[in-house]
């Protein structure tokens, strides 16, 4: 079965093919990053335009770059929930549209299953149940994926997400916009050990997460720096403070994957492209005889070709919606959703 | 040439089919924040209602705003893909045109206002018609009523779906009788009519770049660094 998958749900314009759930023959992605930068963050309004200009031209090269025609389209999965609504509604607008002419079904599926099939669409042997840490600049959540499309949320940050933090400490260094990607490339050459920042809630018995103290603690310590007149080691903070966000992530995903008594771990989301992040997942987990899957680095980032996976399975539950489907921003992942 | 218009630029569903000159069709939905929910099976209700499939529209037209952003958006984009799916041509009217054809029998300068929704601020434009056609003169306006009213030099009517209010506020500053209200809203079958007699002239839009005439920039600001001083670059 062909899927074509829309995802509008924050900065990026996406539009996807897949086949069965599994062979992605097309994941266009257009970046609105440039527009984005000055402003050290996304700019809703600015995202809701771009996304209005751009949705016609990455549904139609999905298409072209899947040498598929429109006729051959047999679902439309699109994300309906959670983030942007500006950003949301284009997509769900287009993909409304696309149903009603081509009288095929419609599946509004929600931004996170989204990220959880990106993982597995990059390995579609992952063992149920298992543990799913999704981490990105608008999420950090830890799910139990009991089987398939089913879910029990753990838990999740209170405050900033992981990838938030990243942005925010970029930007409060002025290193520029997205901060993850910069400053997994600064941390590479600094020493992670030259700060002790703390590690929020780690030894917390709770699966939930927080860092906006981490964030603060940063902040303290350059504006120390800056009070002393040191020359300061942007490297070692970066390094530092992506060693503090890295512990807390792996050890609490790896405390939920025991209490659980899960064989496998999946990590998803934007940050799950962190090279550190990786690293020491694999260290820690191979050490604990549990194995750790992270999706191509492609399909990290938002993008259309996992929200066609998501949508195809829901399809195979025997889930779609009707043409009254309407976006919701914020809307936690349904809990057992499948019938 | 049976065109579809549809108009989402405020809190309704506007829309209407026309063969040519012709309405078979013209309906206001009232939507307020269900436009997005609503739209598909409103303009399947009119098609339906008219006795048409889908397959029997030649052209569709949609109209670009000025009015609310994220209204205006679902429209654009529905006239677009129904468009693109379909293969039949597009054509973008400015909402504060469609307004102001709704006037055309007036033998004044006619002014259509939509309300921008924050802060006293509108957006117009003025339109003369002569022989069924309307020409836009001069610029669109976006600032506030008072402003506007400077504009006004000769008799006008005032096009909007709160017309009375705008003349009960400028009523005094104005020489009596220059300006008269017409309470009007942007309707589906004005967008078709506007757009069927320009896709029948043969003008049309690119159907993957029409976007929509917001009026108005984003008000985001550029982040300064605190400490640097130095703004973030693109």
């Amino acid at each position: 079965m062909l899927v074509l998958g829309i995802e509008t749900s924050c900065d990026e314009t996406s539009a996807a093919l897949v086949t069965d759930g599994r062979t992605v023959l097309s994941n266009i992605i257009a970046n609105q990053l440039d527009l984005h930068r000055k402003y050290g963050g996304v700019v809703p309004e600015i995202a809701a335009r771009r996304h209005t200009e751009l949705i016609g031209y990455v549904i139609n090269e999905a298409l072209d770059v899947g040498g598929k025609s429109l006729t051959d389209v047999e679902a439309v999965a699109v994300t309906a929930k959670q983030g942007l609504v500006g950003s949301l509604l284009v997509g769900v607008a287009a993909a409304k549209t696309l149903s009603y002419v081509l009288r095929v079904p419609l599946i509004g599926v929600h931004h996170i299953e989204g990220h959880i099939f990106a993982n597995l669409l990059s390995n579609p042997e992952i063992p149920l149940p298992h543990v799913c840490l999704t981490v990105s600049g608008g999420h950090t959540l830890l799910v139990y994926i009991k089987g398939h499309c089913q879910y029990e949320l753990l838990g999740g940050t209170v405050d900033d997400a992981a990838g938030e933090a990243f942005d925010k400490i970029a930007k409060f260094l002025d290193l520029g916009f997205p901060g993850g990607p910069i400053i997994d490339r600064l941390a590479a050459q600094g020493d992670r050990k030259a700060f002790n920042f703390p590690r929020p809630l780690l030894k917390a018995k709770t699966n939930y997460f927080s860092f906006s103290g981490l964030k603060t603690a940063i902040i303290n310590a350059f504006k120390h720096q800056l009070a002393t007149g040191k020359v300061l080691p942007l490297e070692d903070i970066a390094a530092s403070f992506q060693e503090a966000v890295v512990e807390v992530l792996v050890t609490k995903t790896l405390r939920a994957a025991k209490q659980r008594e899960v064989s496998a771990i999946s990590v998803t989301g934007g940050v799950s492209a962190n090279r550190r992040l990786r690293e020491v997942f694999t260290d820690t987990c191979s050490a604990e005889g549990i194995k750790v899957y992270f999706p191509d680095l492609s399909l990290c980032t938002d993008n259309a070709a996992m929200i066609a996976a998501a949508g195809h399975a829901r399809l195979a539950h025997g889930q779609a919606d009707d043409l009254s489907l309407d976006v919701v921003p914020n809307v936690p992942l349904e809990v057992q959703h499948a019938g | 040439m049976l065109v579809l218009g549809i108009d989402t630029s405020g809190y309704a569903n506007a829309i209407g089919v026309v063969d040519g000159e012709r309405i078979l069709a013209d309906f206001m939905f009232e939507t307020r924040n269900e436009s997005l929910a609503k739209i598909m099976l409103n303009i399947d209700s009119v098609l339906k209602g008219a006795g048409l499939g889908l397959e029997d529209i030649e052209g569709f037209g949609v109209g670009l705003g000025p009015g609310s952003w994220t209204g205006i958006r679902i429209g654009v984009t529905v006239g677009k893909m129904l468009a693109y799916c379909t293969g039949k041509p597009l054509k973008g009217i400015s909402t504060l045109e469609v307004l102001a054809y709704r006037a055309r029998d007036y033998h004044r300068l006619i002014c259509p206002i939509v309300d921008a929704g924050a802060g006293g601020t509108i957006y117009a434009a003025f339109y003369r018609a002569a022989n069924d056609k309307i020409n836009q003169i001069g610029d669109y306006y976006v600032g506030d009523l008072p402003g506007l009213v400077e504009m006004i030099k000769e008799p006008t009517v005032l096009v909007a779906d709160k017309a009375q209010e705008y003349l009960g506020i400028i009523g005094n500053s104005i020489q009596p009788n220059t300006v008269e209200a017409l309470e009007k809203s942007p309707r589906g079958a004005a967008v078709a009519k506007l757009a069927a007699a320009r896709l029948e002239s043969g003008e049309q839009d690119d159907m993957l770049a029409l976007a929509p005439l917001y009026l108005k920039e984003s008000t985001a600001r550029a982040f300064v660094n605190k400490y640097s001083g130095r703004a973030l670059e693109v």
